[in-house]
């Protein structure tokens, strides 16, 4: 293992190197090599001290764009100040309830800077009355002091940075990384068991970088290595998903990772006329991660794209977390996929895997590979003791990738990392030492790569005219080999007509997270239960809701 | 103009994955189930079909089909002045 550096040392050391970012935003292109942003680090750094931000003050980070993010992200860093990135406006079709969201973690984080784009700024500026520990709305296009090197460095020990996924209620989640967690991670990623990137490689992304795959990934990833990285806007391949393989193609890219949807994404739009003259030979790691696996996809994709010289053997899927910094498990690089073809009734946690003897009732997993060099991974009972192999139980990860912590959080954090043993809230099973990831025992709910805590989606609709306040519960609906399905069911006041209600919700939660809604279901008062807690009893909801629709049209939707 | 709305209509009806008879005022996300991938998708094919070019960041505002419909018409119709 090489040695652990620090963020900014990573970036001083790349400096030296011919390489940089391909920044490439809607029609239009820019390179920034790595002195280059060496140098504008150095400046926001030192307008960062000038501002009288001090050593460990938080400083949220609200910039869609990539590359002042990254030049923002590294800046703050180097003045030795906790930058955390915060979800941007999806839409701006819904400010206001967006600024509550974002209120609630500056004010839960006790956060002393924002620092955001002009337009954003006088919005933040209005949030300052309900966040004390906010003491100044820094607009990007105002950090321009001299670039002047700090005097000293962050400890490999130091927070790095934070990225919050989840915000609406009072404790919003965090996850905190050190110097050391993300430089552990990247280094295996990158190491010799892993991807093995050496001095003809390149990055190509179009991963928002408020994402772990996307920062960790496909930025620091090609930055620790000193190697190119291509970035472009996730709309601009969610508009047209061939401009991803066009741009892999362009700058002979050979790592790219994406989640399954991108991948089933390329084979339902990408045109026959997008494949003339694609030549994806280059592509040797084709990571996939981030969400359940989903096998035909990948099988579809390698048929599709095999005339354009993509190789099946490039795939590379993965398990991971934010919490793990990304990557938790790799499989070995260039071999076919490794599955499994079992019951789907059996894969349950305390279950035994069983191979698939009715087709109807059959899944095909995918291997993703063992532990990475230097960590540990364990499927526990849940007496956390580790069971045999082909047993389902939870995924237990430890090691120096295991996050600092949810960032003012203790009490969160020793529920997860106990014994120093991170808590994933996945379940697995391990086959010949390889991970098959299978299920969930938590309520996060996972669309197209992305977390949604049903915290946040409850707390997104409360407010709206013929909701009962407080009595709304959000959950997925967990298949393994399939995409999550999102479902509401709210407890009607009566104030406003049904459909008005249904649209409302949707609307809402697509404004503010761009995610759809499966099912919106009204209910009558007093259907929604609540713990003597006063929390709303989501298990048992949920429970009911698939019971009756197992049963036939129960609940109204 | 109904040109225009008939090609829109063809095209919600193709991006969506299940069988939907869309109306003028029909929203994109709340009745007809479109997820902002499928927005998108929307967008990519008016843009080939009606070659014009419409900026992701005036998407949010487009809520109706009446909506795409009017944009669509008035970006054809600053194409054909060009």
């Amino acid at each position: 293992m090489p040695r652990l550096r620090t963020l900014s040392d990573a970036l001083a050391d790349a400096a030296h190197a011919d390489a940089g970012y391909w920044f490439l935003p809607a029609g239009a292109e820019t390179y920034r090599s790595y002195a280059d942003l060496y140098q504008a680090s150095c400046r926001v750094s030192r307008s960062l001290v000038e501002a009288g931000l001090r050593r460990g003050d938080l400083a949220a980070l609200v910039l869609p764009e990539a590359e002042p993010f990254l030049t923002t992200l590294f800046g703050a860093s180097m003045a030795g100040t906790i930058p955390a990135s915060l979800p941007v406006p999806v839409t701006t079709g819904d400010l206001a309830r967006y600024l509550d969201l974002a209120g609630g973690i500056l004010r839960a984080s006790g956060a002393k800077a924002v620092i955001t784009a002009k337009i954003l700024a006088a919005a933040f500026e209005r949030l300052r009355n309900g966040c004390p520990a906010l003491e100044m709305v820094l607009a990007l296009e105002d950090l321009d002091a001299p670039a002047i090197e700090p005097d000293s460095r962050p400890e490999l020990d130091a927070i790095a940075f934070v990225q919050f996924t989840s915000g609406s209620t009072s404790a919003p989640k965090g996850v905190a990384l050190s110097h050391r967690n993300v430089a552990a991670n990247v280094e295996a990623i990158n190491g010799p068991a892993g991807l093995m990137t050496g001095a003809t490689d390149v990055g190509v992304s179009w991963l928002p970088l408020n994402h772990d795959m996307g920062l960790v990934g496909m930025a620091l990833g090609p930055l620790y290595s000193a190697r190119p990285g291509v970035l472009m806007p996730a709309a601009t391949f969610v508009k047209r998903p061939a401009e991803w393989l066009r741009a892999i193609a362009r700058f002979r890219g050979t790592i790219s990772f994406a989640p399954n949807f991108a991948y089933d994404l390329c084979v339902r739009r990408v045109k026959a006329a997008d494949l003339e003259g694609l030549d994806l030979s280059s592509w040797r790691i084709a990571g996939c991660g981030a969400e359940p696996i989903h096998h035909p996809t990948l099988e579809a994709f390698a048929k599709m794209f095999a005339p354009a010289g993509f190789r099946a053997t490039s795939f590379l899927p993965s398990y991971g977390l934010a919490e793990h910094v990304l990557a938790a498990t790799l499989p070995p690089r260039d071999r076919p996929l490794r599955s499994d073809r079992v019951s789907l009734s059996a894969l349950t946690a305390s279950h035994i895997v069983a191979p698939a003897a009715d087709e109807d009732n059959a899944v095909t997993l995918v291997s993703c590979g063992g532990a990475l060099p230097g960590h540990e991974l364990r499927v526990a009972g849940e007496d956390g003791a580790a069971l045999p192999e082909r047993h389902v139980g939870e995924i237990l990860l430890a090691g120096p990738s295991v996050m600092a912590g949810y960032y003012g959080q203790a009490e969160v954090t020793a529920r997860t990392i106990r014994d120093g043993w991170l808590h994933t809230g996945d379940l697995g099973y391990l086959s010949d030492g390889e991970l098959f990831v299978c299920g969930r025992i938590n309520d996060v709910i996972i669309v197209n790569g992305r977390k949604y805590h049903p915290q946040d989606l409850e707390w997104a609709v409360d407010d709206l005219p013929g909701v009962r306040r407080g009595r709304v519960v959000a959950f997925g609906i967990v298949e393994p080999g399939r995409a999550d399905r999102v479902v509401i069911v709210a407890e009607a006041s009566g104030t406003a007509a049904p459909d008005t209600v249904v649209d409302a919700v949707r609307r809402r939660i697509g404004d503010l997270f761009g995610l759809y809604v499966d099912d919106v279901a009204l209910v009558p008062g007093g259907t929604v239960g609540r713990t003597t807690s006063g929390k709303v009893q989501r298990a048992a909801t949920r429970a009911r809701y698939t019971q009756s629709k197992m049963a036939g049209p129960g609940v109204k939707s | 103009m109904s040109t225009i709305a008939e090609g829109v209509m063809d095209i919600l009806k193709n991006v969506s994955r299940r069988p939907i008879e869309p109306a003028l005022s029909n929203d994109l996300v709340a009745d007809l189930g479109f997820d902002s991938l499928q927005v998108l998708e929307v967008v990519a094919e008016l843009e080939d079909r009606f070659d014009i070019a419409i900026a992701v960041d005036d998407v949010p505002s487009t809520r109706t089909v009446a909506d795409v419909v009017d944009r669509v018409t008035r970006l054809v119709a600053a194409r054909s002045n060009a």
